[in-house]
């Protein structure tokens, strides 16, 4: 951060500071996610003392820039950039713009720190500088070292002690320096604050980087307004009730919980690793905090970061050393409102996905349970002894065991609200992008919805599972009209068994990919499937079946493979079988369509006149398709009745036919008898002329 | 006078027999579905249409099952449009499994029963799974002989389950029977026995079903033969040497003989032909003409090899093998 920043920032925080607070909390070294948690609870007695705190991050910097510090820190980050004279001008200011807000104070107490600091910045070079006039004497007492300084020592610098990396383990006694108002020990081990409580002078103590594990022994201390505790274990902030000119307190790289501070406004958690909002949020419960800093942590850089922060800490007026402007505040609880419908509508999204698996997941199980039943059916028909131990392990291994399993990992409180629904759903019609997923054969009936032109032009996809394929096979006329773009079809558990079942594809108008899931389409297991499927669809000139693009060679092998089938199904089919044959494909499309909205005949002239057209284009092998088994069962049966209407009518005819014969070579056989006789009584008749004469003149007078 | 049941009956029954009936049936049925349309053309052309496709036995195509297995001739003519049909898969070499062949005969015949096919691959797989892999050739004849001799096999199958299980399937049968009887007991109660039933007693047995069977019989001398070559025999060897007899196949005289098996020159000059109309096909052949152009510009397509389009196929070298055994056999 650059000095010029700052200095502007700390000049304003002094209007802000008034009876204020600054906490530099600052865990910068440790490796793992910062653990610090705040409580504020404001019901606990607040501190007598007022603590000034500053960043002590820019604290160290500046001393480093002194020279002080010559050992370069670990956790040094890019403040170390900042310039000597800047930086103690920016502590000088800082104190100063601090104890111009405290009445409290005298001016020489508060020029003294910084006053002392510049001129060590001048005279010492090193920290170890100290130890060459400085003794330490082991006491009377046996576990404290007593201290001692020369004479010349005391005379130059009477009023301050640096006893940094002297290996210390405990505070020294300090004899004879009541007058020190700085005294330093940074880098040692001490363990616990003692032997300091007569140096009521002190104003500056440093106890930076050494085992304390607690505040004490700091009680006397009354004049002390600067206490740096960074680096230390103390984990909670306790025994300063008595220090009520504190201004600073440095307590970052602790481990503590900052409790009790009902009158904090500026709190300092730059470079503390925190990486959520949930670990901070509960500063946003203290109305004191009025200025917070969060820069150099992993949420800050995040893009909800101002907004969530903003949003949350309404109470703040300064983030990161900047003004919050009533714009940001507006645009953050626009941005939070919308971030919270996000989040509905992810939450919405989720639910729905939720509710979309629970509902693929039943209708699998309808499927399955279906596809049992069916099978049992189909195996108490015909005692087949190969498939069926194959066919219902198959498929009860593979969709009844996941689903408990699926069901197990879901929030349970979705679960509860969704179980209801998701029961009763045995379909599902999902439109994503370009494509249209249906599951479970009630979905089919969404084809009847009214789509609108947008939504069915866009679909190129269309996906079927959990769908008979014979289900499917009724609708594809209706799918051709509504989504006229579809070009890739998609089957899954669709139950393809049959080649044949492939004709039935060929109504469509287009179609230039097919994907046939192996799942639930035993059909796919056939070498020849794909072969013939280029085949039958050849006027579709298919791009890519099931994932693989298709070779000129693939097409040239179906042709081989299936070519002469369809010479034959075209050249060799008698007239009356062709026509019975097409008619029939008119006949049951027109049918499916008239079966399933019966009442737009306009669609259904057009959709008849489609089929011709279709059935022009592929003459070859439009007489191979396909008529789903309960049509084709319906045809049967009404083929048995006509037969039967045949039989009799060729019955009776054979009958007459056979009596007429009979009768006939009956005839035949009576008649050169029958003739002879004829023509022996003639002649007998007329053998006497004149009595025939008589006779026939007799007939002629009595006719008259 | 004469009695004209006497006279009637004779011609009933022949013409019956000879199943005129039925096709005369089958013909009014088909008027009768398409009466609109045949009528524009002329009802005697139909019936002359009609008949003519019975003769060359096109009119069984995509015809119900109940009709193809309705007289020999339709089976014949079956058989022979579905060798005519998917001769092609054959000569590719691809071997399928019973279900891949019950889809194709299922093209032809939509309701084709997976019996009659399961029951054919049982001949052709004896005792190993049934979704073993078959060639061509050798479902092509077991399934004739299923097909063909549906009713007669079945018949014999019984004869064999009572024979196996000791008992005398004809008990009008002479003598002879009864030492068979005697020979089976005690084979069928020890564990290492040959499987089977004796030949000559199984024999008699079909001979006797050939003469009270009203439905197609194989020629018995051909019966016959087969069965002196052996001593004991299984139901499904009996069945497999009955579907490899040439003679049988000749008898039955749908389907040419197995050397000849993927012969067929005018299928194969009219598929050169249709290949040449795959759309796209390399740039020599995109001029070619409209479907129906006659086959004058096929020459430099006909002799154009099965063999490119093999080598992609992972089925190549068994099929390969299962060639090897047809020419085999043709020598």
């Amino acid at each position: 951060m650059i000095p010029g920043k700052y200095r502007s920032v700390s000049g304003r925080s002094a209007n802000n500071v008034n009876c204020g607070l600054h906490l530099v909390i600052q865990t910068s070294s440790l490796p793992e996610k910062n653990k610090v948690e705040f409580k504020f609870n404001r019901d606990s007695p607040s501190f007598p003392g007022r603590l000034l705190q500053h960043d002590l991050e820019r604290n160290y910097s500046s001393r480093q820039g002194d020279g002080r510090v010559i050992s370069p820190s670990p956790r040094n980050k890019s403040s170390c950039i900042s310039s000597t004279t800047n930086l103690t001008e920016l502590y000088g200011l800082e104190m100063k713009a601090a104890t111009s807000s405290l009445s409290a104070f005298g001016d020489s107490s508060i020029q003294t720190p910084s006053k002392s600091r510049i001129r060590q910045g001048c005279h010492s070079a090193g920290p170890n500088i100290s130890g060459d006039h400085i003794n330490l004497v082991s006491s009377s007492m046996p576990s404290f070292p007593i201290l001692q300084r020369s004479s010349e020592e005391k005379i130059l610098y009477s009023d301050r002690l640096t006893l940094e990396r002297q290996k210390l383990t405990v505070c020294p006694i300090i004899d004879g320096e009541e007058h020190l108002r700085l005294l330093n020990f940074q880098h040692n081990f001490i363990t616990r604050i003692q032997n300091i409580s007569n140096l009521q002078r002190l104003i500056f103590l440093d106890l930076y980087d050494n085992q304390i594990e607690e505040i004490s022994g700091l009680s006397t201390l009354r004049s002390l307004r600067v206490l740096l505790l960074g680096k230390n274990r103390i984990k909670k902030i306790s025994n300063l009730e008595n220090l009520i000119n504190l201004d600073v307190l440095d307590l970052h790289g602790n481990q503590r919980d900052v409790d009790n501070l009902p009158s904090l406004q500026r709190l300092f958690l730059s470079f503390n690793n925190i990486s959520s909002f949930d670990s901070v949020s509960c500063l946003a419960d203290s109305t004191s905090l009025s200025d917070i800093t969060f820069d150099g942590n992993p949420i800050a850089q995040e893009s909800w970061y101002k907004h969530t922060v903003l949003q949350n800490m309404t109470q703040l007026r300064q983030l990161d050393m900047k003004r919050v402007t009533e714009e940001e505040r507006r645009m953050a609880s626009v941005v939070a409102k919308k971030e919270e419908e996000k989040k509905r509508e992810s939450q919405k999204q989720s639910l729905l996905k939720e509710k979309k698996r629970l509902t693929i997941n039943n209708v699998a199980r309808h499927w399955d349970l279906q596809q049992r039943v069916a099978n049992n059916a189909t195996n108490q028909d015909r005692k087949d002894s190969a498939s069926p131990p194959q066919d219902p392990c198959q498929t009860e291994g593979s969709t009844t065991s996941p689903f408990p399993e699926d069901t197990g990992a879901v929030d349970s409180g979705i679960t509860s609200a969704l179980q209801g629904l998701s029961v009763i759903d045995t379909h599902l019609v999902e439109v994503d992008g370009d494509t249209l997923s249906l599951y479970g054969s009630g979905a089919l009936e969404s084809l009847d919805r009214n789509w609108s032109v947008q939504t069915a032009g866009m679909i190129t996809t269309v996906s079927f599972t959990f769908i008979e394929f014979d289900e499917i096979v009724q609708v594809l006329p209706k799918l051709k009209i509504k989504f006229p773009n579809s070009l890739h079809l998609k089957f899954k558990e669709t139950n393809l068994v049959m080649l044949q079942q492939f004709n039935a594809l060929a109504q469509l108008r287009r179609m230039d990919q097919l994907t046939v899931d192996p799942q639930g389409n035993p059909v796919v297991n056939f070498t020849l499937w794909k072969y013939y499927v280029l085949f039958r669809l050849s006027h579709f000139s298919m791009q890519k079946i099931n994932g693989t693009e298709v070779t000129q060679n693939d097409m040239i092998m179906a042709e081989r493979l299936f070519g002469i089938l369809a010479h034959v199904a075209s050249s060799e089919l008698p007239q009356y079988r062709l026509i019975s044959i097409l008619g029939d494909a008119r006949k049951k499309q027109f049918r499916y369509l008239l079966e399933t909205k019966g009442k737009k005949p306009g669609i259904v002239n057009e959709e008849n006149n489609d089929s011709k057209r279709l059935v022009g284009e592929n003459t070859n092998r439009a007489t191979l398709n396909y008529t789903t088994r309960e049509f084709y069962n319906e045809k049967l049966e009404d083929i048995k009745e006509k037969k039967k209407f045949c039989k009799m009518y060729i019955e009776d005819l054979m009958k007459e036919a056979t009596e007429v014969n009979m009768k006939n070579e009956a005839l035949q056989k009576l008649w050169p008898q029958m003739f002879i006789e004829l023509v022996r009584d003639a002649v007998i008749e007329i053998r006497n002329k004149n009595s025939y004469m008589k006779l026939c003149l007799q007939q002629i007078t009595d006719q008259k | 006078m004469l009695s004209p049941e006497r006279l009637a009956q004779p011609d009933y029954e022949y013409l019956a027999q000879r199943h005129v009936l039925t096709y005369m049936e089958d013909a009014v049925y088909q008027l009768l579905e398409n009466r609109e349309d045949i009528s524009q053309y002329g009802i005697a052309r139909f019936f002359t249409e009609y008949f003519n496709s019975v003769c060359q036995g096109t009119h069984i195509l995509f015809r119900e099952f109940s009709f193809i297995q309705a007289t020999p001739h339709n089976r014949a003519s079956f058989l022979r449009a579905f060798w005519r049909c998917f001769r092609t898969v054959g000569k590719n070499g691809d071997l399928l499994t019973m279900r891949e062949y019950h889809c194709l005969l299922q093209l032809l015949c939509p309701d084709f029963p997976l019996e009659l096919t399961q029951k054919a691959a049982r001949i052709v797989l004896m005792d190993d799974a049934m979704d073993c892999l078959m060639s061509f050739s050798d479902f092509l004849f077991a399934f004739q002989i299923q097909f063909y001799y549906s009713e007669f096999l079945d018949s014999v199958a019984a004869i064999y389950q009572d024979l196996l299980l000791g008992k005398n399937p004809n008990t009008v049968i002479v003598p002879t029977s009864s030492s068979g009887l005697h020979r089976q007991r005690p084979a069928l109660g020890e564990a290492g026995v040959p499987e089977g039933v004796e030949a000559s007693l199984f024999y008699q047995c079909l001979e006797n079903l050939c003469d009270r069977h009203k439905y197609s019989c194989p020629p018995l001398a051909l019966v016959k033969e087969i069965l002196s070559g052996v001593q004991r025999l299984t139901f499904y060897g009996f069945l497999g040497t009955l579907s490899k007899h040439p003679g049988i196949n000749q008898a039955l005289g749908a389907l040419p003989d197995k050397g000849d098996l993927m012969q067929d020159p005018a299928m194969d000059e009219e598929l050169e032909r249709l290949l040449a109309q795959v759309p796209g096909l390399a740039p020599a052949v995109t001029a070619t003409p409209e479907p129906g152009c006659p086959p004058s510009r096929t020459p430099p397509r006909v002799g154009s090899p099965w063999r490119p389009l093999h080598h992609p196929r992972k089925v190549d070298t068994e099929s390969d093998g299962s060639t090897e055994e047809t020419d085999e056999s043709e020598t």
